[in-house]
This record gives structure tokens, sequence and C-alpha cells, in this order.
């Protein structure tokens, strides 16, 4: 250890060095190099100071008025650590490393002094209110965070598994922290470590173990503080003997290896998982995407197969010429040019046919709405044309769609047109006021502008079904006349 | 509605839209009441009259077999039928 000049500590260099030659090589020279360092840097530069009572600080000079109140001849100084000292300290622990009695301060978060009264140290926040602790205290864990592999050399060799993180994400120090006193290194150092796990990672969320540690009294006490939000990311271990105030930190930033290993590890834990996920979601989707896409092809495979088996039906070929429910004459090709909707039917009909005339009505009605879509006829054909005339017809169909047409005519017609449409009709037996029922099919009939019937409707369809059919086909109609 | 009976030239006019659903509206009541009293048709005399006045004859025996047909329809549904709902399992 390096005794800085200036420093209002009275140990000298050897001293310090007597007191950290159990530790292995590399850190006497890092912290030379601190040293170098501040002497370059000037007042930004780094003063590692021991007071008699044995602690070590390290910080920048800095008079921080805050820390007066405390004041005694043996205080160091502290104030805000350099970045890269706190880099640095964090790679060398993680080049497995171990520091010597370095005081670590998070940038602009901690401050640490130690006073040499009676071996209290005080730990001081510089967002927060100082703690103090006295002696002989019961003090339990905060919390237990993991220790990486580095670390755990470190700790081995320091001898304590024990230390203090805060699980929340807010940088407070806990008012109670491991305490451990210098016999119980001791011990540790010697005995084996089998309960230090290795790579123990702690999700954020984990819950903190609390653990009651009752270490009897020394009569010194150190503080530990965690300096970093989540357990996973960051340990501090703390260790503090007489003579020793040690602080390992592992910052996820650092460079080395073993950081990046762990940070690795933890950054792919975290990435695998989320990855997963995205992994998962993307075959879900292209799962089901393909699925409804089958699924489409085969509505519309089944479509088409409809379509050509009604084509092939070829109904209501040749003409008709017919009464409309004005007395004017009609033949098929009046209607050539516009979608029309048939029906057969009969004015005496009890509750069929109003019902059908309805729908078909409503239909019409439903494509009317959408202004791209040219308009459908419907039109009413009566089975019954004994009694069904023109006026009948005219009578019948004014309750339903305005643009309805009614065709009746002769017996013979409407028996030929039957045949074309295979419409099946039959009357009921008379009864005595000559009244009968005529059984027929109930069917709704497509025809689209060429007069080709395309598409039928039964009782089950509804009329939104209908008139949405009917959009389809329009959709897909080409013109085969012109 | 004209109940003719002049011959076989009479023709009944069909009922108009309103006459129709005076009908429907009778046959409903009637309907309610089978169903209400199970079938008991002695309960249900009066709509029954009602019925019979609204619709013309021929409607109200076609709309009797209906009846029948949507209740034998229902049983089998329900299965009333044995056989046919040991194979619907299937």
């Amino acid at each position: 250890m390096i005794a800085e000049k200036g420093s209002q500590g009275t140990g000298n260099g050897d001293n310090w060095i007597r007191n950290v030659d159990w530790l292995e090589g590399g850190s006497v020279d890092w912290l030379q190099e601190l040293s170098e360092e501040r002497g370059n840097a000037g007042d930004r530069g780094l003063q590692l100071v021991r007071s008699p009572s044995g602690f070590i600080s390290v910080g920048q000079q800095e008079t921080d008025s805050a820390l007066g109140h405390r004041a005694d001849q043996n205080i160091s100084p502290v104030g805000r650590p350099d970045v890269k000292m706190y880099q640095r300290l964090a790679s060398c622990i993680l080049q497995d490393q171990h520091l010597g009695s370095i005081q670590f301060l998070k940038q602009m978060a901690f401050q640490m002094k130690a006073l040499s009264n009676g071996g209290d140290v005080v730990l001081r926040n510089v967002r927060s209110k100082t703690n103090w602790i006295s002696s002989g205290t019961e003090w339990h864990l905060q919390a237990r965070s993991a220790i990486t592999k580095c670390n755990y050399k470190a700790l081995k060799h320091l001898g304590t598994n024990l230390f203090s993180c805060s699980c929340s994400k807010r940088v407070l120090p806990s008012k109670r922290s491991t305490i451990l006193p210098a016999q119980i290194i001791g011990n540790l150092v010697n005995s084996s470590l089998k309960s230090v796990p290795l790579l123990t990672i702690h999700k954020a969320t984990s819950q903190c173990m609390r653990e009651q540690l009752q270490l009897p009294g020394v009569g010194k006490f150190l503080r530990t503080h965690s300096l970093f939000n989540s357990c996973h990311l960051a340990q501090r271990v703390m260790s503090a003997t007489p003579g020793n105030l040690i602080l390992l930190t592992h910052r996820p930033f650092s460079k080395s290896s073993a950081d990046k290993s762990l940070r690795g590890s933890a950054g792919r834990q975290q990435m695998t998982l989320r990855s997963k996920f995205l992994v998962t979601f993307l075959f879900g989707a292209v799962a089901l995407g393909s699925w409804f896409y089958v699924h489409l092809e085969k509505k519309q495979q089944k479509k088409l197969r409809r379509q050509e088996q009604l084509k092939k039906l070829a109904l209501g070929q040749g003409d008709f010429n017919l009464l409309d429910h004005t007395g004017r004459p009609r033949t098929k090709s009046d209607f050539f040019g516009q979608w029309v909707l048939l029906y057969f039917g009969f004015t005496h009909c009890p509750d069929i046919c109003p019902d059908e005339m309805e729908k078909m009505s409503n239909a019409v009605h439903i494509l009317d709405k959408d202004r791209t879509l040219p308009s459908v006829q419907p039109i009413f054909i009566t089975v019954d044309p004994e009694r069904d005339g023109v006026d009948e017809m005219g009578k019948y169909i004014k309750d339903f769609h305005t643009r309805m047409i009614g065709l009746t005519g002769t017996t013979e017609q409407i028996s030929e047109l039957g045949k074309a449409y295979r419409v099946y009709y039959s009357a009921g037996p008379k009864d005595e006021d000559n009244d009968y029922i005529v059984d027929h099919t109930i069917i709704i009939y497509l025809l689209n502008p060429d007069g080709l019937f395309i598409d039928y409707y039964n009782r089950s369809k509804s009329d939104q079904e209908i008139a949405e059919s009917i959009r389809g086909h329009m959709k897909t109609y080409v013109q085969l006349f012109s | 509605m004209s109940s003719g009976s002049l011959g076989e030239l009479s023709k009944m006019t069909a009922p108009t839209a309103t006459e129709r659903k005076v009908c429907w509206g009778a046959r409903d009541k009637y309907w309610q009441c089978l169903d209400e009293t199970n079938e008991d048709f002695s309960l249900c005399q009066k709509f029954r009259t009602l019925f019979e006045g609204s619709c013309p004859p021929q409607w109200i025996k076609y709309f009797d077999k209906r009846r029948d047909y949507l209740k034998y329809k229902a049983k089998m549904q329900s299965g009333g039928y044995q056989s046919q709902e040991s194979t619907s399992k299937l």
C-alpha cells in the first residue's frame, strides 16, 4: 500500500504493505498506478489515506463541508471518486485480482468515511443521511446477492461470504447490514467456504433472503452498504477488519472476461428468454397464418366446385314469356344485364312464401345500401296460375320490395318454366271453399346478368347470408356475353 | 277474405298482409296456450276459436299439420326416439 503524501494518516508505506501482503500480487501495482494518477491529475487524483484506526480511504481530495461535523484529524477527506478508478477497480476484481485495503467509492453515490474514534465507522451516502452503527448490536443480513466467480475467489481469499445488497431499485443504504468482526473473518479465511455458491444469479425480482447474523461483539463494527441496484448484476462485498476495509464490486460495464462471461450469461439468459418468446411467437404466428391460408384456399375451392356443379345443372334454360303484375309481357331477355333473384310461390301461401319474400326483399335492401353494387331485381313467380292472375300478383307483391316484379301466365307457361327450373309444385286437395295449398320447393334462385343460374338459397339462409353471397358473386362475375 | 261458394269458378282472394298478420297472431296465441297447458285442448278453446276465425280453413289445416310436425321434430331432437340419439352419439 502506498501512503500518500499530504495525507493525514500517520501510517507509512511499510505498514500498509504488511497489511496487505497476504493478498495476491498485482493489486499493489494497481495501487501504485492509482496514486500516480493522482499525481498527474492534480485535483482529481486519488488519495490513499490511512487513518490510525486502520481504515483506508481513497478518494479525491475535495473539501466537503458536510464531512466537517465529525471532523477528526484522522479523517481522510473523501469525495467523488474517479470513474476511471472505479472501472479499474472493477476490472481489477474481475480479473481475479484482489484488492488491498482500498475503500471504494461509487461515483456520486457514496462516501465512506472512516473514523477512528472507538472504532465507529461512518458510512455516508451523499444522498442520504449518515447512518451510525454502534457496536454490540445484532445485525441482520438484508439480502444476499449472487456471488460471481470472480468475487468468489476474492471472497475466499478475504474470508467472507457475507455481504449486503439491496434488492430494491433504489440506492439506499440499509441500516442493517452485515458486520464481520475480525476474528470471524480470520476464521473464515482458514475454513473452506463450501457454502459460497458459484455463479448464482438472482433475478431482480427474487426475494431477498434474510438472515439473522449474530456475531460476538468485538467492539468494532463496520457497516456495509450496497451500492448497486439489482441483485444479480452487482454485488458488493465488504469485509472489514480493524485494519482493513475492503470493498469489492462487480460492475457490468467492466471489460474483463469474467465480467463478460457473467454478464454475458446473465444477459444471454435474459436474451435467451426473450428470444425464446420471440421464436415461439413467430412459430405460432407462422403456424396460424399457414393454417388460415389453407383454410381460405379450401373455402375457395369448395365455392368454385359448387359453382361448377350448378353451372352444369344449367337450370333455367330456354326463354319464358310471362305477364308481370302490371299486365306487361316479359321475357327472359328483359332481365339480361341485371342480377335476378327468383322465387316461386303463390299468393295463398300461409306463411312460407311471405317469409321468403320478406327475406328476399331484405337481402335486396341490404345490397341496395351499397351504391357500388349493381341493383338486384327480385321476381316472384306464381306456381298457382289458376288463382294468381295479374291483379292478384299486384296485390300480393306490393307488401314487399318496391322493385319486386310478379310474373304469372297460363298454366302451360308456368309448367314449362317450372320444368326448366326444376321447381316442384303440386296443388293440394281443394276444400269446400275451393281453397287449396300448393306444395312447392322453397328456393330462391340467383341469376347473373347473362341470365344464367349460378346459385340458390334455401330456407336456412338468412337475408344477410344471401346478400353476402350475391355480393361475392358480383365480385367474381366476368361478363360472358357483351 | 271472402268465402265464396259460387261453384268452381269462385276465386277466393288471398289474405292481405294485414290479414296474414292477424292470422299469425291468433295462431301464435293458440300455440302458446297449447305450450303452456301441455297440449290441453280443452283449456285453449277460446284461442282456437279466435284462430279459426282469423285464418282461412286451408291455413288452419296447414298450421295444425305444421304444429304436429314441429312437435315431432322437437321430440326427435330431444332424444324421444332412442335409437336415433344413440347413432347420433356415434
